[in-house]
């Protein structure tokens, strides 16, 4: 990567090609403009002139009282939001904790089942929860003996915890590799026993990561309208009133006026990340900590048995859920006895394949233009002086904040004729997928170019390159691991996720999760459950064999120049330029 | 050379870039001062102008000419609509889809199983069919937020309620074809904007595993139900998902009439323990043993489940509630001569009505087209409920309001 960064970092100083490089330079930061515009602005302002434009005139009849009559359901929706997030963050610290003290083979086994929950098939999940612990569930029941009702608030704040803990347990880790091994290492040889150095020196220098978590968590459990729908019971949230009132009622106007009301604790929450952030932002471990290694400290006592008993929690609950899927997949029910039968293989090979061809195709778009999308509008919102980044950064970040049902029928809003008319294309599937995806994707970038040096830039740029030639030669090959990282990120979601698909679909374009949404509405179990694991298997497949074949070209690349610090991707340049 | 003292190490793994993330959350923070390049904001201003005053402000207006034209029929008030370029696409659109017939048809069903009979379809009248299955409350949301520009032409099956409500905002296109004439005037739209493909009949489906557990006797009647002895045991779908379920709603209501109707239903509300969002949930979940009794349509699958599960399905005594399967047009449908064409082709022919009982598993097309040979009805027509559909679209957004407040006071926990 150097020898080529020597090589095209001097270009024909010409004016010309200045003229040029910057005409190009600015050209792409106005289509990134425009693609935010057109593709997440738009379509949010179809769905909320919507809520007040109806039958062509404008009214706020959808507002009176929008509060009152959606106090209980918002009640609902903040209570579930916040228990969830603040146990998923507990389980995802546990899990995490267990991760960075384990070693060898086991350590490898806990993170491959954590990245296997990574890729999680909507729906399928709350249906093998109640096929287990509902009130004839296999474990409740059949094992114990016990009728418990698992249709009520708990059974969705136990569903959601246990569903988010892989993310926060992915993030956690990463945090915790990253932690200065020299304070725990001083504040341990000052005598602090591993307790003590864990709740007055970790926890401290986690707090950063745990607020992430706690937000990101809260907003994704605000958004969520399938578990509620399929084991709430009584108990609805926003987003499963939303949806009912969607599919139930078919009332867009009213159900676009909710989504404002879901919007509010959404952005507040998002503030507030901010703002924290801000305040912790001191705590994380400085760029030229030591890390890596042997985590410094055991864990003993009180703390490990917590440890313990939450990592046993999690995978067991995993290891559990996912065995059911892979094995639904194969089995017949007969007047309550199981037996091993082939009919749903069939029943896929003959009817399904093409819809699963289709969405591996469609996932591998939206991975590879969307990744570059998102790290291209990193690049530009994070480096560059563009007029209203605060606004832009939120717009880009609008898409995480709704549910994808709503983001899905904006779409059909807006692009329903004209121009602009994708309704009934692949392509209004796939810039949806990208666009709903986009956030996470910015934030992956943000935070590997927080590791890319301003000062490396510069001295690119005083040696003569252009702008785009900074772009290609120094951002770029340097984003390569966030592109990976991107890649998997949306490849994975666009596989799975279920809310906007459902409304954006069309025959010609069936895509595999909406086969399986279908197949759980038409009760077949086992066809679902098959179509889930195949999912799971591709995206795996997928996700290992990207890292693999860039980790070889990287090899390959630098070889020489690499130098073995640690256990992640970290910049340093030194300091005498 | 500095670029020689730069270390790079990047290990592609997951679980660190995912750390990386909120490493880098410090980058992530607002900047309120920037500075300002007009250019780009003015662009980005101007950019949303534009689109909001030609897109979807258009929209709106474009749905309110649809209902205009569907209730005057006439393409009169397309030419009487202030906006002429608003008219002028209209107007291309029409025509587009009036040219271009050799496109697939693009139906939406409640089943991927009528594969066979819109194959039978193809290879008779050479027109491609694409199918979707989907439920109609989705149908309905997405046919209306498309505002004019559905992307489907034939919409085939689920509850008549929803194509009734169709109608009333103006997204179906009549269909006029000689068999019509012979279709049962109670089954199919006055002016013929839907018709019906067969009768959803409702019952109970009980867990006889639960019902021995509980010792319990199974429900004969409607009435029965709100017996306490069944409290927790009873599943039934809210009415707004369900077409079946609004069914019963709306049928029970006419029988008991308005004062009692509701009265029964405020014990059954007590009797069952929330009201599933799915309308496939009574059934699956009492085969699983989740409940005693679910509601639910009953259909060759439904009877099946008697053989392979320890469950019976129950005819209330008290009268069968029924709903039609509806089958209409989509107005501009990009292919809409080729879903009228279908549409005739079905009723016009017993072969192909034949074939829809087999694949429905159930002989209620009949009762639709009474002259129909080499069918008969397997059950009584008389334990049917009297239902006067005419009320079953008018009234469905006052019932569900009163159901809503009824069970969603008990929501409140």
């Amino acid at each position: 990567m150097n020898r080529r960064l020597n090589k095209r970092v001097f270009p024909a100083n010409t004016l010309f090609s200045d003229i040029l490089g910057r005409a190009a330079d600015w050209s792409i930061l106005l289509f990134l403009m425009a693609a935010l515009t057109v593709f997440i602005f738009y379509p949010l302002f179809c769905l909320s002139l919507k809520s007040i434009l109806i039958d062509g005139r404008l009214t706020l009849q959808e507002y009176e009282n929008l509060f009152a009559k959606n106090a209980v359901p918002l009640k609902h929706s903040l209570f579930t939001a916040s228990l969830s997030a603040v146990f998923s963050t507990i389980l995802g610290i546990l899990v995490a904790m267990k991760l960075s003290v384990s070693r060898g083979k086991r350590k490898l086994f806990y993170r491959a089942i954590l990245l296997m929950t990574m890729v999680s098939p909507p729906f399928i999940s709350s249906l093998f929860y109640i096929q287990l612990f509902g009130r004839r569930g296999w474990i409740t029941w059949r094992l114990l003996g016990l009728s418990i009702n698992p249709y009520n608030k708990w059974g969705i704040i136990a569903m959601q915890s246990i569903h988010f803990t892989s993310l926060n347990a992915l993030f956690m880790t990463g945090i915790m590799e990253k932690l200065d091994h020299r304070i725990i290492h001083a504040a341990r040889d000052l005598g602090a026993s591993s307790t003590a150095a864990f709740f007055q020196i970790i926890v401290p220098m986690l707090k950063p990561a745990m607020w992430g978590c706690l937000i990101l968590s809260f907003v994704r459990s605000l958004s969520d309208f399938g578990t509620p729908a399929v084991i709430g019971g009584r108990y609805s949230t926003l987003a499963s009133e939303i949806y009912m009132q969607l599919i139930g009622y078919a009332k867009t106007e009213k159900a676009a006026a909710m989504n404002m009301l879901l919007f509010i604790p959404a952005v507040l929450a998002f503030i507030s990340y901010r703002f924290l952030m801000k305040q912790s932002d001191r705590m994380l471990a400085s760029e030229n900590g030591r890390t890596g290694g042997e985590f410094p400290i055991r864990f003993k006592g009180i703390l490990n048995l917590f440890m313990n008993l939450g990592v046993w929690l999690f995978y067991g609950m995993m290891l559990l859920q996912y065995f059911c899927i892979f094995i639904t997949g194969f089995l017949k029910s007969r007047k309550g006895v199981y037996s091993f039968s082939l009919e749903h293989v069939e029943k896929i090979a003959e009817f399904h394949k093409s819809s699963i061809l289709r969405s591996v195709e469609y996932s591998f778009f939206v991975a590879i233009f969307g990744t570059l999308f998102g790290l291209l509008l990193s690049y530009y919102l994070e480096r560059r002086k563009v007029a209203g980044k605060w606004g832009w950064d939120f717009l880009a970040s609008l898409p995480y904040l709704l549910p994808g049902t709503c983001f899905g029928l904006g779409y059909i809003m807006a692009f329903n004729r004209g121009l602009l008319k994708l309704t009934g294309t692949a392509a209004i599937i796939v810039l949806n997928m990208a666009f709903k995806q986009l956030p996470a994707i910015t934030k992956i970038g943000s935070a590997s170019l927080a590791q890319i040096h301003r000062r490396l830039e510069d001295a690119a740029r005083d040696l003569g390159a252009g702008r785009l030639s900074v772009i290609r030669d120094v951002i770029l090959p340097n984003l390569k691991t966030a592109f990976v990282t991107g890649f998997i990120y949306n490849f994975a979601s666009s596989m799975t996720t279920a809310g906007a698909v459902l409304f954006l679909i069309s025959a010609r374009h069936k895509v595999a999760v909406y086969t399986l949404f279908d197949a759980i509405n038409s009760g077949e179990y086992g066809v679902a459950s098959l179509i889930s694991s195949i999912i799971i298997v591709i995206t795996i497949a997928v996700s290992g064999g990207v890292s693999l074949l860039f980790a070889e070209r990287d090899e390959k690349g630098s070889g020489r120049k690499r130098k073995q610090i640690g256990g992640k991707e970290r910049v340093h340049v030194s300091g005498n330029q | 050379m500095i670029f020689s003292k730069i270390v790079i190490e990047s290990s592609v793994d997951c679980v660190d870039h995912s750390g990386t993330y909120n490493a880098g959350i410090n980058t992530f923070l607002w900047r309120i001062i920037v500075k300002k390049r007009l250019l780009a904001g003015m662009m980005g201003i101007g950019l949303a102008a534009s689109l909001m005053l030609s897109g979807c402000g258009n929209s709106g207006n474009a749905e309110t000419e649809t209902t205009k034209a569907a209730e005057t029929t006439t393409a009169a008030t397309t030419a009487a609509a202030a906006e002429t370029t608003q008219a002028e696409t209209t107007k291309a659109e029409t025509t587009k889809a009036e040219e271009v017939s050799s496109e697939p048809l693009k139906v939406i069903a409640t089943s991927e199983n009528y594969v066979k009979l819109f194959d039978i379809f193809t290879e008779e009248k050479g027109i491609d069919v694409e199918l979707l299955s989907m439920s109609s409350g989705e149908v309905l949301s997405k046919v209306k937020a498309e505002g004019g520009t559905p992307m489907a032409d034939l919409w085939f099956g689920g509850g008549i309620d929803a194509f009734m409500s169709a109608k009333e905002d103006g997204l179906l296109e009549q269909v006029n074809f000689d068999a019509a004439a012979d279709l049962a005037p109670e089954y199919k739209d006055a002016d013929n904007y839907w018709f019906s493909k067969g009768l959803t009949v409702v019952g109970f489906l009980v867990n006889n595993d639960i019902l021995e557990e509980k010792s319990l006797e199974a429900p004969k009647s409607w009435d029965d139900l709100t017996n306490p002895a069944y409290k927790g045991e009873i599943l039934m779908s809210n009415p707004a998902i369900s077409g079946t379920n609004y069914a019963v709603v709306n049928a029970l209501l006419q029988a008991k009439g308005e004062e009692e109707g509701w009265k029964y239903f405020e014990a059954l509300n007590e009797n069952v323990d929330y009201f599933s969002k799915r309308g496939k949930d009574p059934s699956e979940k009492c085969v699983a043993g989740e409940v005693a009794v679910g509601i639910t349509y009953i259909d060759n699958s439904i009877l099946k489940l008697e053989e392979e599960q320890n469950v019976t399905v129950i005819y209330p005594e008290d009268g069968i509630p029924f709903v039609p399967e509806g089958v209409a047009v989509f107005k501009n449908g990009s292919n809409a001569e080729g879903a009228k064409k279908f549409i005739e082709w079905l009723y016009s022919s017993d072969e192909n009505l034949k074939t829809l009982a087999e694949i429905d598993g159930k002989d209620t097309v009949k009762a639709v087209k009474p002259n129909l040979q080499g069918v008969t009805l397997t059950f009584d027509t008389s334990t049917m409920m009297e239902e006067d559909l005419s009320l079953f679209g008018s009234k469905r957004d006052d019932i569900l309001e009163k159901w809503d407040a009824m069970a969603g006071a008990k929501a409140e926990q």
